[in-house]
């Protein structure tokens, strides 16, 4: 039989665990990397009437110029699924013979947990609800412009954009309205011909049918909008227990999907009526089954431009290992032709001087009936922005979220 | 027919054995770091996470490693907003147990009868069977998912068998918030689970036992009652914790079928939580109150386990 640990033996060995213990404490915290610091830092949030120029720090400069791209390397590129044209990779691996990594992710902030961890991604499909962040904790790459060449091709707004004046980190990649998506087979009704077409998410007739954007500021101000409060990056505490309580409310009227695959869904007939981004309901049309035709699709954004409208950016990381890669990449994206091949086949439209509204329509790029989702240059004057968020209203706003997406009683 | 004869273990291995006495804590010791290491150390971190701080750029969470210094803010969140004006968690907690006992109860019913026929009734195609129980564990869950997506879907099978070709009006949103869908989804799932160790149970149920049973004159359904039963409560207590513990903590299932905040699952609240910046820590308390409810059937499984034995012996 196997000799039993003694009494004695136990106390002995639960002793000596017992002195190591405060000594496994000071280890760990010698481990942690983010001790949390003691000052409160300040965030400087952008906004269109508050242009910031981001600093640029001296242990982080631009590359130099007329360096040559990296040989027989792979270029890692973070990105959303499906938002990146797989033809404008392989046209940028085989011009200079390397590889392209793309990982995705599912929202923002999955995104920068990820990026703050330490990997070495080259570029990042940002957006500028998170530029504040993504600078000040040190995890981009100031852009140096010689490398670009092709942001001559970009909308004039876009040059010297709000968020980031002298576009010192960033160029834009896409520009999108958030609206309402229908079927008209599922939803006879001309959702955007209603007097409030927000409210149409909330009618019980299209229980079961009906999503929403699986992104708590896109969706929460979603709500403000529907009440006609049009500052969507709110701090009015009863602004937000209304949309508390208006997104209870849309669970027990609509029990909605709460998700980012509408591109998906929509077409395939699971969802009949959903807030959607305009660039996935131009998506959806490759994602139609066969026998139904683009014609069902439909997309509602206010035609005055009083709605959401954003735009997405790409950035280079600080952590990436192919700098002079990353920009000749960024600028073959800039590229006229590159730019309109990857609009068709992810659906988002780029700031493109050739790619007008009218050129659009001209050439039957978008047909008819979602001709609403085309983003015209005027929007972003007249429409409202998503800002970020300072670091304590964030989390009023995630709680509201958070209780909504644990479905109330 | 040859009975094989086995040599009896000589008794004089006995004291040998006891000399070499080191060999036993060396052997336990992998197991013993395995389980400082992925279960102890991560609890721990868990706690240093719930009742830690909160970076205040990226709103990550910054653990605190000194039990001194814990932070009991998040975890009161938490607590507070259960029951009361704010019990925004209550309804899914409550919703996740009954999901979970109702799945656990319709697997029971399945996979009994199937683990009890495999066992006992099957003879020649035991072995055919016990293969078959076992398929389902070579394809991946997610597949198993989507292939009810697929069945479920608006224009999916399922709608259309239930229109008899056209016959009735069927149209049924099984996708969007069903609780009875994310129930089948998780007694599907967790199913080939329960019937693994029921068969392993029933498989070794003592032949002599049953047979005196009806020697004594029981008949078919009360020796089954009074002595089967009775004799497999250890293993059906096994097999329900082993799928209960993981639907207990399942988001996927519920992510994949319903999407909806209808049926919001405490696995969801710990997924959404970790993925939210700043909602790290209130995940982790929803991950310690989960493994707090799971630790009493636990105790209550080593407990009719250990007088199990005691029966046996």
């Amino acid at each position: 039989m196997p000799q039993p640990t003694s009494r004695r033996q136990f106390l002995a060995r639960a002793a000596i665990l017992a002195a190591s213990a405060p000594t496994l404490g000071a280890f760990l915290q010698a481990c942690s990397k983010n001790a949390p610091s003691s000052s409160q830092p300040t965030m400087t949030i952008a906004a269109p009437d508050n242009p910031v120029t981001w600093p640029i720090a001296d242990d982080n400069k631009p590359i130099a110029d007329g360096l040559a791209p990296e040989k027989g390397a792979t270029l890692k590129i973070y990105n959303y699924a499906d938002y990146l044209s797989p033809q404008a990779i392989k046209a940028f691996e085989d011009q200079y013979a390397i590889k392209i990594e793309v990982s995705t992710f599912n929202d923002g902030d999955e995104a920068i947990t990820k990026l703050r961890s330490g990997v070495d991604f080259d570029i990042y499909n940002a957006n500028y609800t998170e530029i504040s962040r993504l600078v000040n904790g040190g995890l981009l790459r100031p852009l140096n412009h010689s490398y670009i060449p092709n942001i001559k091709n970009v909308w004039p707004g876009f040059t010297n954009p709000w968020y980031d004046q002298e576009w010192r980190y960033t160029v834009p990649y896409t520009i999108y309205t958030t609206g309402i998506g229908w079927r008209s087979d599922q939803v006879p009704a001309d959702i955007g011909a209603l007097k409030n077409p927000y409210d149409s998410l909330w009618d019980p007739q299209y229980k079961g049918k009906t999503a929403v954007l699986d992104d708590f500021h896109s969706a929460m101000a979603m709500v403000l909008l529907r009440q006609g409060i049009t500052d969507v990056n709110t701090s009015s505490e009863a602004d937000l227990k209304m949309v508390g309580e208006q997104l209870n409310a849309l669970v027990k009227a609509t029990s909605p999907k709460v998700t980012i695959t509408m591109y998906n869904d929509l077409p395939a007939g699971q969802l009949g009526l959903a807030q959607m981004w305009s660039g996935d309901i131009i998506n959806a049309q490759s994602y139609l089954p066969e026998g139904t035709g683009p014609e069902i699709l439909r997309y509602w954004f206010p035609s005055d431009g009083k709605g959401m409208v954003d735009n997405d950016m790409l950035v280079t990381l600080k952590g990436g290992k192919n700098p002079v890669l990353a920009h000749l990449f960024i600028n073959q994206m800039l590229e006229p032709e590159v730019a309109k091949e990857n609009f068709s086949a992810i659906g988002y439209q780029p700031p493109q001087n050739s790619i007008t509204p009218d050129s659009l329509v001209k050439e039957e790029f978008i047909p008819e009936n979602l001709r609403s989702a085309i983003v015209k240059p005027e929007y972003f004057d007249t429409g409202y922005r998503l800002l970020e968020l300072d670091p304590t209203n964030e989390a009023a706003w995630r709680n509201v979220w958070q209780a909504f997406n644990a479905g109330g009683s | 027919m040859a009975v094989p004869v086995i040599a009896a273990p000589s008794r004089s291995d006995g004291p040998r054995r006891q000399r070499s006495s080191g060999i036993w804590p060396a052997l336990a010791a992998p197991g013993i770091i395995w389980l400082a290491a992925c279960f102890v150390f991560p609890l721990y971190v868990v706690l240093c996470i719930v009742f830690g701080q909160i970076d205040p750029l990226f709103r990550t969470p910054v653990p605190v490693w000194n039990p001194l210094q814990w932070d009991p803010t998040q975890f009161t969140y938490v607590l507070t907003h259960i029951v009361g004006t704010h019990g925004v968690f209550g309804p899914p907690l409550l919703r996740t147990a009954v999901y979970v006992l109702t799945a656990s109860a319709l697997c029971l019913l399945i996979a009994f009868p199937v683990a009890y026929y495999v066992a006992r009734l099957s003879g020649k195609r035991k072995g055919l069977l016990l293969a078959l129980l076992i398929a389902p564990f070579w394809i991946s869950y997610m597949m198993r998912m989507f292939a009810w997506v697929n069945l479920l879907q608006n224009d999916g099978i399922v709608n259309k068998v239930l229109t008899f070709g056209g016959l009735f009006n069927v149209h049924v949103d099984w996708l969007t918030g069903q609780p009875v869908v994310v129930i089948l989804g998780l007694v599907y799932g967790y199913v080939p689970y329960m019937i693994l160790p029921l068969y392993a149970g029933l498989d070794r149920l003592s032949q002599p036992m049953l047979e005196a049973s009806r020697d004594l004159g029981a008949d078919r359904f009360s020796s089954f009652w009074r002595v089967t039963l009775p004799l497999c409560r250890p293993t059906i207590v096994a097999a329900v914790l082993l799928t209960c513990l993981p639907m207990l903590g399942d988001y996927f299932t519920n992510d994949m079928l319903s999407a909806s905040p209808k049926t919001t699952m405490v696995g969801n609240l710990i997924n959404d939580g970790v993925q939210a910046p700043g909602q790290t820590g209130q995940a982790g308390a929803f991950v310690m109150l989960v493994f707090l409810v799971a630790l009493l059937p636990m105790l209550y499984y080593i407990r009719v386990t250990s007088r199990g034995s005691e029966v046996s012996t």
